[in-house]
This record gives C-alpha cells, structure tokens and sequence, in this order.
C-alpha cells in the first residue's frame, strides 16, 4: 500500500503541541516531508531548541506515523527556529536579537543574578544563541559569576565588543570600571549607561538577551522598558512574605508598560539534604505559588537552597556549567525550558505590535 | 494576564488632515484632534505629579499646533514631538484609549 503526504499531514494533525494549544502543522512545525518505500522522513522544526516537550512530541509523532498502514519507518529530523518579537529586524534598539527578557526583583538579595547566570547558559546548552546584559549598575555580579574581573572589553568610537564566556555573550559595567567610575549613581547617569548598553554594544544574531536588572522598581527599570521591546519578564521571588510583596510590585509595574510577565521562579525555596535528601522547608512554603495563582501567572519552577550554587557562582562557573549533573543544574535546565515555552506562548498571542515612528504632515489638509 | 486587560492598538497613523487614527485590537476607532491631544498631555509639567491638578491653561495651546514626530515608547505607549516644542509626554495606550474622544466612549 502507497502512502501520500496528505496522509501524513492529517496523521499529524492530531498531535497537539502541550503549550501552545494547537496542532502542529498548523503551527507550521512540519517541514521537508519526504516519502520513500515506506520510509517517511520529515523535519519537525520547534519555536526554542529548549522545548522543554521535545521528546514528547517526537514519540508522538513517531508512534502514530509509524501505526499508519504502509509506513516501515520513520524518521524525524528535530531543528528549531526561534520566534522574534513583533519588531525584530526593524527596531533601532537590538534590531537582531529576537528575545529580550528581563529578570527583575522587587527586592534585592533573593539571587536574582545567580539565577539570570544559571538560567542564560542553560539556554545555551540547548544550542540557542544567548547575551547577558548585567544592568545593575550599582552592584554587578556577572564579572564574577563568569570569572572575568579584570577584562575589559573592546571599545571603540560607535560600539562595545561584549565579552564571551561558557559559550554565551556578556556586558556588564563591572567590565567598564576605572578610577573614575562613580560609586553614587544618580537617575540621570544609569539612564545614560542603560541606553549606550542597550545601543552601543554589538551582540551579533542572539536568540535570547537576558537582562538582569537591578532590585526594585526605579529608574533603571523605566529607563529599559522605555527603551527596548522587551518580549517578557521573568521574576525571582524567595518564600518570605516581604519578598512576595515586592515581587507584585514588581509585576504591577511590568503590567503598567505592557511587557507580558513570563512567570515567577521561587528561589532558595527548600533545602534538600546533600547526605539523606531530607528536604526541609526553611521558609514557609508555597508562597510563589499562591501568588501566581492569585495573579494568574505561572510559576516556573522552585529552586532549592543549595551550597554549591553559591560555591560554582562565586568561582566563576556557575553550576550549570560546573556540575551540569548536579540535581540543581537540572532544575535550571528545566526552568530555562519553561522560560522559552512562555516567550512562544508570548509570541503567538502578540497582535501587531510593530513599532510606530510617524513622520507628521503638517500641511495635510 | 489576568488582572487588567490592555487593550492594543493594531494600526496608529495620520488621518486624512491634522488627525490622530487608532485602530485598536478590539475593532474600534479613535479619531483624535491634534490640539486635543496636545491639551490632554499628561507629563509633570502640564500635570502636577503630586495634586493631579492640570497645569495647562487652554489658552496657552495653540489651535493649529500640530505632532512633527511620533514614536513607540517601549511596547506602551508612544511619544510626541510636537510643534510647539513640547515633547516631554507620554501618552500609554491605555490612556489613549480612556480619552477617546468618541461618542461612544464619552458615555
């Protein structure tokens, strides 16, 4: 019995992508379909090569094409082609980098830059191209967390060489410190820094910028969100109620400029003996988790109280890349998978958001 | 989200003379007078930040004073230059929309 593509195509219809709620060939997933004596091949193209269901729909699809009658084998070729915001290519801010997210805090101190370390190279990992911009200019921690105090990168008249470790792109103002680098920053001075990083600095082709912004809800924040598309935001919370406020502080303002909140990461959430595996709550639990119930977001995942994340970070490796085995760098992984599912989901509910640059005719009648 | 919807504009353009057109998500239109929108800025100097009282005496604007440049203010809200030299407001999408001149929204 011969098998056609229109076959194949209805067969894989009925497989759902878990996220984004619809089919995959509607989805425009299913490319290069090539039939031979019963061997079917075709390419299954994702939104992020960190899906965190990327094995899932391969068996899917593997097992069904396989039941159909006619059908020896199958094989499926997984590629990815990361979705851009609606301005990608056009904007004059970061016009070649397809995602920006933005890690913020309401408070300082929950970890936050741990967890953009973590969380960019563990998208990496997956084979995206990744940037970080440490926007927190009153206290960068990137410099230390890649094992890079000291360097400094290219600069010349019209742009900024980031520098490159652990496979992804970083900047950071700790790079550009010298005598004179103030230790007071007023408003005015972080918004002139923020805007020459977000314009002057040549990231090439990136998938994903995350950027860590500094604690709170002030002027760095505005001066970014005003200044780029920002795709999503992503907030890092710990289970102390004083966190929790902020952290909705921090969501009301995102709401306010319209950036699209990705989820809550509950950080230093439990401690999980490294001996027994006892796992003990030190902080009351749960409190992430009510909140983006309560505020209908989701929460990205919990990540445990552990000693070598600290230890890797402060090495200039983070964990990620220092123990990729380790139970924590797993959940990272995990976490950065839920991060690109949300950034698709993002994308496919955006309308049109393309930038607005009107030239006004004032003699129009 | 949950909490507030924001609704999107899908197109913002000239209209056919000294006119503001908004085409929003939801199928409306907004149709906005040039010195309307100037009237309406809400930035600290035609706003008090502290009292919300209106700093701006209507007198002071001029009927035939017009945008020279509009541009997006990150994904909320756009900025306008306008011909008077003013150019210190930003007007969010969701405001644009609470001041639509429109019959139907004036109700």
């Amino acid at each position: 019995m011969k098998i056609d593509q229109q076959e194949i195509l209805n067969t894989l219809k009925t497989v759902t992508d878990p996220d984004l709620h619809r089919d995959i060939v509607s989805l425009g997933f299913v490319k290069n379909i090539a039939i031979q004596n019963g061997n079917v091949r075709f390419d299954l193209e994702l939104t992020t090569p960190a899906c965190p269901v990327k094995d899932q729909l391969k068996q899917e699809c593997e097992s069904k094409i396989k039941n159909l009658p006619g059908v020896s084998s199958v094989e499926i070729n997984m590629t990815s082609h990361v979705r851009g915001r609606a301005d990608f290519g056009q904007s004059t801010v970061l016009p070649k980098v397809r995602n920006i997210v933005a890690i913020a805090s309401g408070k300082g101190g929950v970890g936050k830059s741990t967890v953009t370390a973590n969380l960019a190279l563990a998208l990496a990992k997956t084979g995206a191209r990744v940037g970080l911009l440490d926007c927190d200019v009153y206290g960068p921690s990137m410099p230390i967390m890649f094992g890079l105090v000291g360097k400094q990168p290219d600069v010349t008249q019209e742009q900024i060489l980031p520098l490159q470790a652990h496979g992804i792109s970083l900047m950071s103002i700790g790079f550009l410190s010298t005598e004179k680098t103030p230790v007071i920053w007023r408003g005015p001075m972080v918004h002139q820094i923020l805007q020459q990083f977000l314009t002057r600095v040549e990231w090439g082709e990136l998938d994903y910028l995350m950027l860590d912004l500094p604690p709170g809800t002030g002027d760095a924040q505005l001066t970014l969100t005003q200044t780029a598309a920002i795709s999503g935001a992503v907030i890092v919370t710990t289970p102390q109620e004083v966190s929790l406020i902020d952290a909705r502080k921090g969501l009301q303002m995102f709401e306010k400029v319209n950036v699209p909140v990705l989820g809550l990461i509950e950080n230093m959430s439990y401690f999980s003996c490294p001996d027994c595996g006892k796992v003990t709550q030190i902080f009351k639990r749960g409190g992430a988790e009510k909140m983006s119930q309560e505020l209908g977001v989701p929460l990205l995942g919990e990540i445990p109280i552990d000693p070598e994340i600290v230890e890797t970070g402060d090495e200039g490796k983070p964990i990620v890349i220092a123990k990729p085995d380790s139970q924590s760098a797993k959940i990272y992984q995990i976490i950065a998978g839920a991060v690109a599912a949300q950034l698709s989901i993002a994308h496919m509910q955006e309308s049109s958001n393309s930038p607005v640059d009107i030239k006004w005719q004032a003699n129009k009648l | 989200m949950a909490s507030q919807q924001i609704i999107n504009p899908i197109e913002i353009k000239q209209g056919s003379g000294q006119n503001l057109i908004i085409r929003w998500q939801d199928g409306h239109e907004s149709d906005y007078a040039s010195d309307y929108l100037r009237k309406h800025c809400r930035c600290a100097l035609c706003v008090d930040e502290w009292t919300g009282a209106n700093l701006l005496k209507p007198d002071q604007i001029k009927p035939d004073v017009h945008p020279i440049q509009i541009q997006s203010v990150g994904r909320y809200g756009i900025r306008i230059n306008w011909s008077d030299g003013h150019n210190t407001g930003i007007y969010t999408f969701k405001y644009l929309r609470e001041i639509c001149p429109c019959r139907i929204c004036e109700e």
